[in-house]
C-alpha cells in the first residue's frame, strides 16, 4: 500500500461525496474485504484512501412508511442483534448468523458486502429476496445526490456492479414484509464457521394455506453474480406444496443454475447442493405452520 | 517441635505448562519479536515455473533501487546441495523444478523496497516438459528432473521377513485394494523466518526456528562454508513445529548468505502464502497393500508396494518407509511380509517430516484391511484384532521387541467405553435402508489401531540427550538440556521430573534449552523421544545431584544419607517426615566449606536401542508405543458432509507425567488426524498450489472439534522415565482410519482415497447406488 498518497476520514456524507467526486479513491469501512485484496495486489490500489467509519448516518436500521432501511455502514454484527430485523424480515439475520466469524461481523459492514460484489457474498441473497433497492449517494450540483436501483440489476459481474467511482452506497432499502411471509436463507460451506459459500439459497414469500401466493428465490455462487431464481419462483406460486411437488420445484431450480468448477466445489456437486438445499428447505417450510 | 513432611509426587499431576503465562500475554519472543540493531529484510524471489532452464538472471535494476543492500543468485552462493539428498541448492541457478523454488534473494532496508526489488529482477527461462505424477515420471523417455538420476529414482526400499508366498498359500481370504493419500501441511501458527548474524571474527549466530538445533550446524555449515564449530543457533519460542523444522530448507541458508554480504543482520519472515508455498508437505503416498488370513481369523501375510512422489528435491518424506514399513510389519502379528517403495522425483513440491512420519498413511491402508478381513471371515472387528494382537516381552519379525504392550488393554478400553460392539451391529442395519430428504443422516462407528516408536529412534549412531543442572545457594534448579521445546510441552515435563528427584515443586525449576552455546547435545525433537530421551536424562542428571545432596546432609547431620529424603525445599528424616535442614541452607554450607564444592552435574543419556541393519531389522527404539481409537460419526448422504461426534481413545503411554499436557496431546493429535482425514487438501494442480491460504485450505474449527474421552493406559515401561513412553506423534496417526472404518459401517461404502470431504464422500455414495436420494 506503498502507492497511497492521501488519507481521509470524513464525517458526513456531503464531505464524503466531495472527496470521492475529486478523483479515484478507495473506501473502506470494516475493511474485511478491501484490505486483503490490496495486500495481495486483487485491487488496484488508489492514490486516495478513505476511511468512511465515522459516517454515522451512514449507519442504523429503521422503518418509515412501510419501508426497511439499513445504513450502508451497519455492521452484520449489529443486524444479527437487530430485534425489528428478527420480527419482520429474519431472513437477513439468518444471512448474518452464517456470515464469517464474530470477528468479522463486528467489522464488516453491508455497504462493503454488497460492493465486494462476490457471487458468494452472504448478505446479498437475502436483500434480493426481499426485493432490496441500493440508494447510491454522490456529489451533484453543489449538493448530495441519491439514485436508487433495484439490487437485482446493481451487479454485473464477479467483483463488478452499476456503482459509479464518485458514488457511496449509501443505504438498502426494501418494503416491510407483508404478513405471513416465510423467509429462508441457507448457506452450504464445508464447514460450520469461517467459510465462503459452496452454494446458497434465499426464499422469500407471502405463504397462505401450505401455499405460496408470491415467492422470490435467489441463489449464490452459482454464477458469475448472485441471481434470482425466476423459474424456481414461477414452479412455487400458486402450488400446493407435497413431496413430489417439491421434488419437482428442486429439480427446476437444479436446471436454472449453471455454476463453475473451482478450488471449492465441482460444477456437479454445486449444482446437486442446490437441489437437495432447495428440497430440504421446501419441506421444512412445508411443514411449519402458516 | 519440627513440623513433619509427608512425602508428595508431581507425577500424574495437572501442571500447566510452565511457558504457557507468557504465551498467553503476549510476551513470548517469537523469530517475528527479536529486533536486532541494524537489521535488514531478507525476500526470496521463487520461481513461476514448475520445470525449465534459468537462461538468464538480471539484478541489474533491483540493485540499483534505493534502500536495496544485496541482490543474490547461485552465482554469489557456494552452490551446495541441502536436505537429505543434498540435491537441493538453496538458490538455483542452472534450473528449476518446482513452483517454489528460490532463484533470487535480497536484503533492504524495509518490507516494500525488498517487494519492489523482486519485481525488478528480470529472469529469463526456457520452458522444460514437465511431470505431476509418479507414474508417468516413471515412464520410459519421461523428463528428467535431477541429471544424476535419468530415471526420477532417487530411493527405494525392501523389506521381508517370511515367505509372502507361503502366506498367501496358507491363506483363505486374500485381498488387494489400492490407497491414494493426499498433500497437507503443518499449518504452524507461527510463520517461518530466521536471523542471521555475523561478527567481527566471521563467528555466526542464527536465530532459528530448528528442532534440531545441533544436527542443524552440522548440515548447513558446508552448505554456508562456515564451519560448524563458528555457528551458534540460537531458538527464539517456536510457533508450532510438527516436523516441519527437521530438515533445513533453503531460507535459511539464504539468509544467512544476506547477512555475509551486506555485513548485517538480516531476517528472512514469510507470508501465510509463502508457509504454505515453501514449507514441507506430507508425503503423499499411492500404496497397493495385499492381505490374508485364514478362516480362524489368523493373519497370514502382508504384501505392500508404494510410490513416493518425492516432488523437486528430496527432503524427509523420502524417508518415511523407515516408519511406513514398521506398520506394514508388526501392526498386529504378521507371519510373513513384503514391503517396497519406489521414491520417484516429480515436479510437485517436496515432502518433509510430519508427526507421524508415514504412520498415518501406513495405518489408513492397514486398518481398513483389518476392517475387511473381519468382515470377510465373519469375525468382528475388534475379536479379529484382539485374536492378531502381540502381547508384552513379544519380538517382531522386524526385531522390534514389545518390553511392555497395552495394545489388547486399548482395544478392550475404546470399545467397551464407547459401547462398539452394539453401535456397529446396529448401524450396519440401516446402512441399505433407503433414505429421505430431510432424514439422510446415517451413523457410523469406526476403530483402528496404531504401533509408533515410543522411546526415541535410532536413525543416527547417537539417539541421545545430554543435561547440565545446577543448584544454586537458595535451592532453585537450572536444568540445561539439549532437547528443544516446540510446544510439546517438554520444558514442564523436564522439570517435573527433576523435581521429583529433587523434592521440589516446578516453580524452582529453570530449564534452559535454546542456546548452542550453552546446551549440551541432543539428536532433536523427532521421533516422539523428548520425554523418553531428555527425560531419562534430565532425571540422570536430578538423581546425582540428589546423591551429592544426601551425602553432605549425612555428613552435616552425622546420619546415614540412606535414612534422608529430599522434600518440600528440605531435608528430612524419611521414616518419620522430620524435617532436618533446609536445602538452601545445606548448599550455602557446601559453597562457604574449607572444601568448597557446588552442586552441578550432568548426564548423557543413550537409549538402548540398535540401528537398523541392512534388512532395516532390528530394536531402533527402546519402548514402543500403542493406542486404539473409536470415532463415531454422521454422515449426511444428500450433501456428503461427515460429522464426527466423538473419539474414545486409549493409548499405552506407559505412564502419565503430566495429565494435563497428554491431555492437549491426544485432543490435538485427533483433531489433526481428523483433519488430514475430512478436510485438510493441499490441491496440487500441474505442480501448482491452488489453495495456498487459509481461505481455502480448510483447517477443522472450533465447533467441527468433537468429544475425546480419553484413556491411558499405564504399562509402566521398565525404561522409561518413571515409566513413561513418548505420545508425542501417536494420537495423530489411527484417527484417520478410524474415521473411514466409522464411514464404511454407516453406508456400506468403502473409500480408499483421503480426504473425506463432502464432495468426494458424495461421489462415493452415489456410485455405490441404491443408498441415495
Amino acid at each position: 500500500m506503498a502507492n497511497v498518497e492521501r488519507y481521509e476520514a470524513p464525517e458526513s456524507l456531503p464531505e464524503l461525496t466531495q472527496i470521492l467526486a475529486e478523483g479515484p479513491a478507495t473506501m473502506f469501512a470494516g475493511g474485511t474485504d478491501v484490505v486483503p485484496q490490496m495486500r495481495v495486489g486483487a485491487r488496484p490500489v488508489r492514490p486516495t484512501l478513505i476511511n468512511i467509519n465515522r459516517l454515522a448516518d451512514l449507519r442504523g436500521i429503521s422503518e418509515s412508511n412501510g419501508v426497511v432501511r439499513i445504513g450502508g455502514l451497519t455492521s452484520v454484527a449489529d443486524i444479527l442483534d437487530c430485534a425489528f430485523l428478527k420480527q419482520v424480515a429474519s431472513v437477513v439475520v439468518q444471512a448474518a448468523d452464517c456470515f464469517a466469524s464474530g470477528q468479522v461481523r463486528n467489522a464488516a459492514t453491508l455497504g462493503g458486502n454488497i460492493c465486494n460484489a462476490s457471487p458468494a457474498g452472504d448478505m446479498i441473497i437475502p436483500l434480493l429476496v426481499l426485493d432490496a433497492e441500493v440508494e447510491l449517494a454522490s456529489w451533484r450540483n453543489a449538493c448530495v445526490a441519491r439514485r436508487r436501483m433495484p439490487l437485482c440489476d446493481f451487479f454485473t459481474g464477479p467483483g463488478k456492479t452499476c456503482i459509479e467511482d464518485a458514488e457511496v452506497l449509501a443505504a438498502v432499502q426494501f418494503p416491510v414484509p407483508k404478513p405471513h411471509t416465510v423467509g429462508r436463507f441457507r448457506k452450504f460451506g464445508t464447514r460450520p464457521a469461517l467459510d465462503i459459500a459452496v452454494v446458497s439459497v434465499g426464499l422469500a414469500g407471502v405463504k397462505e394455506n401450505g401455499c405460496f401466493k408470491d415467492a422470490r428465490v435467489a441463489f449464490g455462487a452459482v454464477a458469475p453474480t448472485p441471481i434470482r431464481g425466476r423459474n424456481t419462483e414461477a414452479a412455487l406460486v400458486h402450488v400446493e406444496l407435497d413431496g413430489d411437488r417439491i421434488s419437482d420445484i428442486a429439480q427446476v431450480a437444479e436446471q436454472e443454475v449453471s455454476p463453475i468448477s473451482d478450488v471449492r466445489a465441482s460444477a456437479w456437486y454445486r449444482t446437486h447442493l442446490i437441489r437437495e438445499l432447495m428440497e430440504r428447505m421446501l419441506h421444512e417450510v412445508h411443514q411449519t405452520r402458516d | 517441635m519440627t513440623a513433619l513432611i509427608e512425602k508428595e509426587t508431581l507425577i500424574g499431576k495437572r501442571v500447566p505448562k510452565l511457558d504457557a503465562p507468557k504465551k498467553v500475554t503476549g510476551a513470548a519472543q517469537y523469530i517475528h519479536d527479536i529486533e536486532l540493531p541494524g537489521m535488514l529484510v531478507g525476500k526470496i524471489r521463487r520461481s513461476e515455473r514448475v520445470h525449465a532452464r534459468i537462461v538468464r538472471i538480471d539484478t541489474t535494476e533491483a540493485k540499483a533501487l534505493p534502500g536495496v543492500h544485496a541482490v543474490l543468485t547461485a552465482a554469489d552462493t557456494p552452490g551446495v546441495g541441502l536436505g537429505h539428498g543434498k540435491d537441493n541448492p538453496p538458490l538455483k541457478g542452472d534450473k528449476v523444478r518446482c513452483e517454489r523454488d528460490e532463484i533470487a534473494a535480497v536484503a533492504a532496508e524495509t518490507e516494500d523496497i525488498a517487494e519492489q526489488a523482486l519485481k525488478l529482477i528480470r529472469v529469463e527461462y526456457e520452458d522444460l516438459p514437465a511431470v505431476f505424477s509418479p507414474a508417468e515420471a516413471l515412464e520410459d523417455g519421461a523428463p528428467i528432473i535431477h541429471e544424476q538420476h535419468p530415471k526420477n529414482i532417487p530411493f527405494t526400499y525392501d523389506y521381508h521377513h517370511g515367505d509372502v508366498a507361503q502366506g498367501e498359500a496358507e491363506s483363505d481370504v486374500v485381498i488387494e485394494d489400492n490407497y491414494r493419500l493426499h498433500f497437507v501441511t503443518h499449518c504452524c501458527m507461527g510463520v517461518s523466518g530466521a536471523i542471521a548474524q555475523f561478527d567481527s571474527e566471521g563467528n555466526l549466530t542464527v536465530h532459528s526456528q530448528t528442532q534440531v538445533p545441533f544436527l542443524y550446524k552440522k548440515e548447513i555449515a558446508p552448505v554456508i562454508a562456515v564451519p560448524p564449530e563458528k555457528i551458534r543457533v540460537i531458538q527464539p519460542v517456536i510457533g508450532g513445529a510438527f516436523g516441519s523444522k527437521l530438515d533445513i530448507y533453503p531460507f535459511e541458508p539464504i539468509c544467512i548468505f544476506l547477512a555475509r554480504a551486506t555485513r548485517r543482520p538480516v531476517r528472512v519472515l514469510f507470508t501465510r502464502e509463502e508457509e504454505f508455498l515453501a514449507s514441507p508437505t506430507r508425503q503423499p503416498v499411492e500404496l497397493v497393500l495385499r492381505s490374508g488370513v485364514k478362516s480362524d481369523g489368523t493373519l497370514t501375510f502382508r504384501n505392500c508396494r508404494t510410490l513416493h512422489d518425492n516432488g523437486g528435491y528430496t527432503s524427509w518424506g523420502a524417508t518415511t518407509p523407515f516408519v511406513i514399513m514398521q506398520t506394514i510389519s508388526s501392526l498386529y502379528r504378521v507371519p510373513h511380509c513384503q514391503y517396497h517403495t519406489t521414491v520417484v522425483y516429480t515436479n510437485n513440491p517436496y515432502s518433509g517430516s510430519f508427526r507421524g512420519f508415514g504412520n498415518l498413511q501406513a495405518t489408513f491402508a492397514v486398518e481398513s484391511h483389518m476392517d475387511k478381513l473381519a468382515e470377510a471371515v465373519g469375525m468382528d472387528p475388534l475379536a479379529f484384532r484382539m485374536h492378531n494382537a502381540q502381547q508384552p516381552e513379544e519380538t517382531t519379525p522386524q526385531g522390534m521387541v514389545f518390553h511392555t504392550c497395552g495394545l489388547s488393554e486399548c482395544l478392550s478400553i475404546t470399545t467397551e467405553k464407547s459401547g462398539f460392539l452394539a453401535k456397529h451391529d446396529a448401524n450396519r442395519e440401516t446402512q441399505a435402508a433407503p433414505t429421505r430428504t430431510g432424514s439422510a443422516v446415517k451413523r457410523g462407528i469406526g476403530m483402528a489401531s496404531l504401533l509408533h516408536v515410543g522411546g526415541g529412534a535410532k536413525i543416527y549412531r547417537s539417539d541421545g540427550c545430554g543435561t547440565i543442572l545446577k543448584v544454586d545457594d537458595h535451592a532453585h534448579v537450572t536444568v540445561i538440556t539439549g532437547s528443544t521445546e516446540i510446544g510439546q510441552g517438554s520444558e514442564t515435563v523436564i522439570a517435573q521430573l527433576v523435581g521429583e528427584e529433587l523434592g521440589l515443586p516446578v516453580s524452582a525449576i529453570t530449564v534452559i534449552n535454546s542456546d548452542t552455546e550453552i546446551t549440551p547435545w541432543d539428536v532433536g525433537v523427532h521421533a516422539s523421544r523428548t520425554t523418553f530421551i531428555a527425560g531419562n536424562s534430565a532425571r540422570g542428571a536430578a538423581r546425582k545431584a540428589r546423591d551429592k545432596l544426601l551425602i553432605a546432609a549425612g555428613e552435616k547431620l552425622k546420619v546415614d544419607p540412606e535414612t534422608l529424603d529430599l522434600r518440600k525445599g528440605l531435608v528430612v528424616r524419611s521414616d518419620s517426615g522430620e524435617s532436618l535442614l533446609e536445602l538452601g541452607k545445606l548448599i550455602r554450607s557446601l559453597h562457604f566449606a574449607r572444601k568448597a564444592e557446588v552442586v552441578m552435574t550432568s548426564d548423557y543419556y543413550e537409549p538402548p536401542s540398535v540401528m537398523q541393519d541392512s534388512e532395516f531389522k532390528g530394536d531402533v527404539s527402546a519402548s514402543y508405543a500403542f493406542g486404539t481409537q473409536v470415532v463415531e460419526l454422521e454422515v449426511d448422504t444428500g450433501t456428503g458432509v461427515i460429522r464426527i461426534l466423538k473419539v474414545t481413545s486409549a493409548h499405552d503411554v506407559g505412564k502419565v507425567i503430566n495429565a494435563l499436557s497428554i491431555e492437549g496431546q491426544i485432543e490435538g493429535g485427533v483433531v489433526m488426524g481428523m483433519g488430514y482425514a475430512i478436510a485438510e487438501h493441499l490441491i496440487v494442480k500441474d505442480g501448482r498450489m491452488k489453495n495456498p491460504s487459509f481461505r481455502d485450505y480448510k483447517l477443522v474449527t472450533a465447533p467441527e472439534i468433537p468429544v475425546v474421552d480419553m484413556h491411558f493406559i499405564e504399562t509402566n515401561d521398565p525404561e522409561g522415565p518413571v515409566g513413561a513412553k513418548g505420545v508425542g506423534e501417536a494420537p495423530a496417526i489411527c484417527t484417520a482410519a478410524a474415521i473411514v472404518n466409522a464411514l464404511y459401517n454407516a453406508t456400506g461404502v468403502r473409500f480408499c482415497e483421503l480426504p473425506l470431504t463432502p464432495e468426494i464422500v458424495l461421489r462415493g455414495l452415489k456410485q455405490c447406488g441404491g443408498h441415495c436420494p
